[in-house]
């Protein structure tokens, strides 16, 4: 690349996108620090209540103390303009603050314990997933008289309509239950701590994982599918594949190299922004696996109004996707060389 | 248009099962509106029944038919998919091609916007919505909702189906003839996009289904109405798993697959009949 | 829609229908009674054999942090209740909410009641000697002293404000005595210190003199004052592994018996259906809650089993009554007709049907029918309550049915058969005994009596303007019974043309407190349950603490009820001491009044199905040794570890 088309990329592409990535970030992260706080109850009653709910007895006006004591420990006294800058400051710390719901532990913090269990289940089902429902998904429409690919497309579709909730529990139920060859709950066996530099430990890990993950493969195995093959349908009569049929090029070739190549692109933007189903998606398995991830964390934040932990997670998020979709959009003209960087 | 559909049932399998399965899910809408039980009264049949010839499906924990309470959820169920692909569809549409071919300053504001509603995590955002509208968060509003959040995902798929069809020699021999951008865009692009649509319209539509499962799932969503997850959220209430009673499980399950895969066949063989090059093998044979 | 009414036959059928329906996956369920893979090992932790470890739920499911052992600080966490309040820390007093071991009052960490002097100014506290910390240290007066007054001086502990406002100061005569001098009369202070589910527990001096942010500190490990301390736990707030001491007898627990569970495991089962599915494979001993169906699935097949009844309806009534609580100070609600009308509009029999299956136990009047409040209360007030009459139209009305009860028993009898009991006496201990009528003409007659209209078939406000009566639920997601019976009352509600709706809540306790709501399924009334005395939720209720809605209210008091009536009573309550008998006659004139009034819709007990299995213990409480109650996350459950016993040793 020669200077002129260098200053080119960064002025004309790299510093708008750059700017745009951000904007996204602040719209992002400023409309969730203003949603949970329309929601009717605030932070401080849901712990109190739920303490007077539970049969604690306290005598009215120590219950007054408390909301005094807690609004003040949780920092939110102040209006909401007020805690938007303290928020916006304490962000650029890297502080997200303490959890609302388990003050004083840093929101951070807990997030950092759940986050790589679901990472760790959620990034190899999704590669899966889509490894699979697109090569299959290419192949079905090369080959479209094909018996078995006919098989495999009505059966993706059929367990991808099958709510993820159903999947999991019958895949529990069979696997776990009737036919007892995978673990019934959680990441690792009850009465076991985590040590990752235990292979033994690692093993039973994925033993525990193979159901969860399962359950997402299966999901999302047809939806890479027919993304996949509708993509494709327009690129195998194009002339080049035609030309290339001609030629006598050996049909692998032609599907990987010729049609798959050319379709992947949009694939790879739709897989960019999967990380964001890291919410709905993990959120059900998580709880009917018992998994102690993410989703569980959500969960539990927005019932008890975990202000904090719930725009920690968000933004978690936000800036993920976010990245992701920013790192796809350069790398885009890479994997299609007729888009040229405008 | 009678014609089409001739060739279609006769020349594919797959349009014959869709039309079998669409068929069964239109009748089942149809019987709603001539139900014998009101699907909002509990204990008018005994309870627990297996399915048999008097109830087909099945009988619920709470004494209700579970057929014909059916009708009524997967008429509620295909009325939220429907409109929420509508929604979000006429955004999408709007904003990819316009974003795709214009390019840009518009292309870069309407990509920030479209890549701000990716990055929003919806089910959180759902969710709390779900808090402030409380009981008043109907399948309308839902449907609006998940309508206003469901294209952008749809809308830079078509934004970058467009790219590419930009760089190729069609468009450059229009533009070269003097057809006006707009001409272009619905003549040239809107048919090699069509088929993403369809694709992205089932999608969207078992997207917008299965978000309302979940949220029902939850207990967030409007649990009076009969819907395909509000059929499971009181299934889950009633445990049925472990009670024995599969069929309140499996008989949503069933109507489901079968309503999403009639439409998953239905639209393949339109897209397929649409596409000229597939159409010649299709009925060429 | 007579047609669809369920005539006596379609009773039958479905009683046979059912048993063979059930008979089929259930009973596959059963048969693969085997292990579970993740626990195929006969350990359940490194060294831990299975049949020594008890293993619970803990109905809060995961802790998180998991490694936060503060009990002492403000708000809730479910550390709680992971073995924390139950096995490791102790206090003062303890009511059971059944007959305890020894007697409903147990002095625990206390050598005998609290004393008061005459004008209730001074409370004195003798503490037992001999009683030790798990770090050998020896327990004393020091640490009560130590505890209130950490908690009084630091802002962001819980009970800050109470003991603040209501401890002058405190001396300590001698090592095992401590005298609190009160700011003001107070002839309920023990109560803040007397565990009913949890109270004030005391603190290590030792290890919290060294703590500079109490607020902050963590407490862990924690040092037990129980007969167990904290083995292991998972970081990701799944399980809590305790430990019996080596030096049980040191604690305050061995008085009553021997400490025979030698490990216990506190864990997160996940969802209902998992539950009944790990004990069906002998995996977790105590099940805190399920839903009724996965209560009766384990009845049917899991003979080992067992629950707080021997059959149905099989769960542990808790002192806790769900009630249809309205917002006193809505349009139409404040209205006593309107309340009347809204209670005659429900139909008990198809509540308790919907939500229990019929395994509930009613209560017409506002306590509720569980531990010994039938004797104290419900019987002595039947022969009032058949006598009892409101206006409607002008004329009296009785509108009590003294039936209900035999009523919902007949109508669960065909779907559960036998299981239902049948003798008279049982079902009134079981399942209760009256209710008010399901009468649409008398609730017409009252909400017209109330000025109010018909307009199209819905009932509209004296104006003209609609009335609408949204019914929120509590929706958690251990127990689903809550939600099924506000599902019912909703439809019953619109059959007498109530435009309502069901506006289910995972949390609804900020939305009560807060008054943002019509109408409301969920609880204002918790007593001791052992205990007559009725100030544990009237304390709240006085009009001097009423808060208008918009604002969080002080306490239970969520519905905003104001009667000149109550304040005296509540006022004479105050005057006397705890165990005055003329506490009861005071009560009986609450239940009276509330009656009268209406200003919630008493339903049922809160039935906690909990569910024991007795394969690997054995010992567990029920109605016929009703030692205490079994529901596992109660600080009280801590008297099990002395009745249940490994079956082998």
């Amino acid at each position: 690349m020669g200077m002129a088309l260098m200053r080119k990329f960064i002025f004309r592409y790299l510093i708008p996108r750059i700017i745009q990535y951000l904007t996204i970030i602040f719209v992002g992260i400023t409309v969730t620090f203003i949603i949970p706080r329309l929601a009717p109850t605030d932070p401080v009653e849901a712990q109190v209540s739920t303490m007077v709910a539970m049969g604690s007895s306290l005598d009215p006006e120590s219950i007054e103390a408390m909301r005094t004591a807690l609004t003040d420990l949780y920092g939110l006294s102040g209006s909401p303009v007020e805690q938007y800058f303290t928020f916006w400051g304490r962000l650029f710390r890297g502080d997200l603050g303490p959890s609302l719901d388990n003050f004083p532990t840093p929101v951070s913090s807990m997030i950092g314990q759940a986050l790589p269990y679901t990472l760790r289940l959620l990034i190899p089902a999704v590669i899966i997933s889509f490894i699979f429902g697109n090569v299959f998904g290419a192949m079905s429409s090369y080959y479209p008289e094909n018996k078995a690919l006919k098989v495999i497309e009505v059966l993706g579709q059929v367990v991808r309509s099958i709510p993820y909730y159903i999947v999991a529990i019958v895949l529990l139920v069979v696997f776990a239950y009737f036919i007892p060859i995978f673990p019934f709950s959680g990441a690792y066996p009850l009465g076991t701590r985590p040590d990752w530099s235990s292979p033994e430990f690692i093993l039973k890990t994925i033993e525990h994982a193979v159901l969860p993950a399962a359950t997402l493969i299966l999901i999302g195995f047809g939806g890479w599918f027919v993304g996949m093959k509708s993509l494709t349908s327009n690129i195998i009569s194009e002339d080049y594949v035609v030309y290339a049929e001609t030629a006598g090029l050996r049909k692998n070739t032609i599907l990987t190299q010729y049609i798959m190549r050319t379709a992947i692109l949009p694939q790879l933007t739709a897989l960019a922004m999967v990380i964001g189903t890291v919410f709905s998606g993990a959120l059900i398995m998580e709880v009917v696996f018992g998994y102690p991830g993410i989703g569980g964390l959500a969960i539990r934040a927005i019932y008890s109004n975990d202000y904090s932990m719930i725009m920690g997670i968000t933004i978690y998020s936000i800036i993920g996707v976010a990245t992701a979709v920013f790192v796809m959009d350069l790398l885009y003209p890479l994997f299609d060389p007729r888009v040229r960087y405008q | 248009m009678i014609s089409i559909v001739r060739d279609l049932l006769k020349y594919d399998g797959r349009f014959r099962l869709a039309v079998i399965f669409l068929g069964g899910v239109a009748a089942m809408i149809l019987l709603s509106y001539n139900s014998p039980y009101d699907p909002g009264k509990s204990f008018v049949v005994p309870w627990d029944l297996p399915p048999s010839q008097q109830y087909i499906f099945g009988t619920t924990s709470r004494g209700q038919d579970l057929f014909w309470w059916l009708t009524f959820a997967v008429r509620n169920s295909l009325f939220l998919g429907v409109l929420t692909a509508i929604i979000s569809r006429v955004i999408a549409i709007l904003v990819g091609l316009t974003a795709g071919y214009r390019g840009g300053w518009l292309d870069r504001v309407l990509m920030s916007l479209n890549d701000t509603f990716v990055v929003l995590p919806l089910l959180p955002i759902l969710i709390l919505l779900g808090f402030l509208l409380r009981e008043r968060m109907s399948l309308f509003y839902l449907a609006v909702i998940l309508g206003l959040f469901g294209w952008p995902f749809d809308a830079r798929l078509i934004r970058s189906q467009v790219l590419s069809l930009k760089e190729r020699s069609f468009t450059r021999t229009a533009i070269y003839s003097g057809s006006s951008g707009f001409w272009i865009t619905i003549h040239e692009h809107l048919p090699f996009v069509l088929p993403i649509v369809f694709a992205t319209t089932i999608n969207n539509i078992l997207w917008s289904i299965g978000m309302e499962v979940t949220l029902s799932i939850l207990g967030l969503s409007d649990l009076t109405t009969p819907t395909l997850g509000t059929a499971l959220f009181w299934a889950n209430q009633h445990g049925a798993l472990v009670a024995g009673i599969w069929w309140w499980i499996a008989a949503p399950a069933l109507v489901t697959i079968v309503l999403f895969l009639g439409l998953y066949l239905f639209f393949t063989s339109i897209n397929e009949f649409i596409d000229p090059r597939t159409r010649l093998r299709l009925i060429g044979g | 829609m007579k047609k669809h009414t369920l005539t006596r036959r379609d009773f039958l059928k479905q009683a046979a229908a059912i048993t063979a329906a059930s008979a089929l996956p259930p009973q596959l369920l059963a048969l693969h009674g085997n292990k579970l893979l993740a626990a195929q090992a006969e350990e359940v932790a490194p060294g831990v054999p299975r049949n020594q470890c008890l293993i619970l739920e803990n109905p809060s499911g995961t802790v998180l942090p998991a490694d936060d052992f503060n009990r002492w600080r403000s708000g809730y966490s479910g550390v709680w209740v992971c073995g924390l309040q139950q096995l490791a820390l102790d206090a003062l007093w303890y009511i059971d909410p059944d007959a305890g071991v020894d007697g409903v009052w147990d002095n625990a960490l206390a050598a005998e009641p609290p004393i008061y002097n005459d004008d209730f100014t001074q409370m004195t506290v003798k503490l037992r000697e001999g009683l030790y910390w798990s770090d050998g240290v020896e327990f004393s007066g020091d640490d009560l002293y130590f505890t209130v007054d950490l908690l009084k001086n630091t802002p962001g502990m819980g009970n800050q404000g109470l003991f603040e406002r209501s401890v002058d100061h405190m001396e300590q005569p001698d090592r095992y005595t401590v005298v609190f001098y009160l700011k003001a009369p107070n002839s309920r202070f023990h109560a803040a210190f007397t565990v009913r589910w949890g109270a004030l527990y005391i603190m290590p001096k030792h290890i919290w003199e060294q703590v500079e942010d109490p607020v902050a500190y963590t407490f862990n490990p924690p040092v037990s004052l129980g007969a167990y301390t904290l083995r292991d736990f998972d970081p990701n707030g799944q399980w809590y592994l305790w430990e019996r001491r080596e030096d049980w007898q040191r604690t305050s627990l061995a008085r009553l018996g021997e400490v025979s569970v030698k490990y216990a495991m506190y864990i997160d089962p996940g969802p209902s259906d998992k539950r009944v599915l790990s004990q069906l494979a002998h995996e977790l001993d105590v099940i805190h809650d399920i839903t009724p169906e996965g209560r009766i699935t384990l009845a049917r097949e899991s003979p080992t089993s067992v629950g707080w009844f021997p059959s149905f309806p099989w769960a542990h009534p808790d002192p806790t009554l769900p009630a249809v609580i309205y917002n006193n100070e809505k349009p139409g609600l404040d209205k006593r007709e309107v309340r009347w009308a809204l209670t005659l509009a429900i139909d008990i029999a198809q509540v308790a049907l919907a939500s229990y299956r019929g395994a509930a136990t009613i209560s017409a009047i506002h306590v509720p029918p569980t531990g010994m409040y039938p004797q104290f209360y419900h019987q002595p007030l039947e022969p009032w309550l058949n006598d009892f009459t409101i206006k409607v139209g002008g004329e009296d009305y009785k509108p009590y049915d003294p039936a209900a009860a035999q009523r919902i028993a007949d109508l669960a009898r065909p779907s559960l058969g036998d299981l239902v009991p049948t003798d008279p006496d049982i079902i009134r201990q079981y399942i209760g005994a009256g209710w008010w009528k399901y009468d649409l003409q008398a609730a017409e007659q009252l909400m017209l009596d109330a000025g109010m209209q018909k307009v199209d078939g819905k009932w509209a406000l004296p104006d003209g303007s609609p009335f609408t009566v949204p019914l929120m639920s509590m929706n958690p997601e251990s127990n689903p019974t809550m939600n099924r019976a506000a599902a019912m009352i909703v439809e019953n509600w619109t059959a007498f043309g109530i435009d309502t709706s069901l506006d289910s809540q995972a949390n609804p306790w900020p939305i009560m407190s807060a008054g943002e709501y019509t109408a409301n399924l969920a609880w204002t009334i918790e007593t001791w349950g052992g205990h007559p005395d009725l100030f544990f939720f009237l304390q709240y209720w006085h009009s001097r603490l009423y808060v208008p809605s918009g604002e969080n209210a002080a306490g239970s008091n969520s519905m905003r009820w104001r009667n000149p009536e109550l304040d005296r009573i509540i006022e004479a309550i105050e005057q006397i001491s705890f165990d005055d008998p003329q506490g009861v006659e005071l009560g009986l004139e609450f239940c009276r009044l509330a009656a009268q009034e209406m200003p919630i819709t008493p339903l049922m007990a809160y039935n906690v199905f909990t569910t024991m299995d007795t394969t690997y213990f054995e010992g567990y409480p029920s109605i016929d040794d009703p030692y205490t109650d079994p529901v596992p996350n109660w600080g009280n459950t801590k008297y099990m570890f002395v009745k249940i016993k490994p079956k082998e040793a």
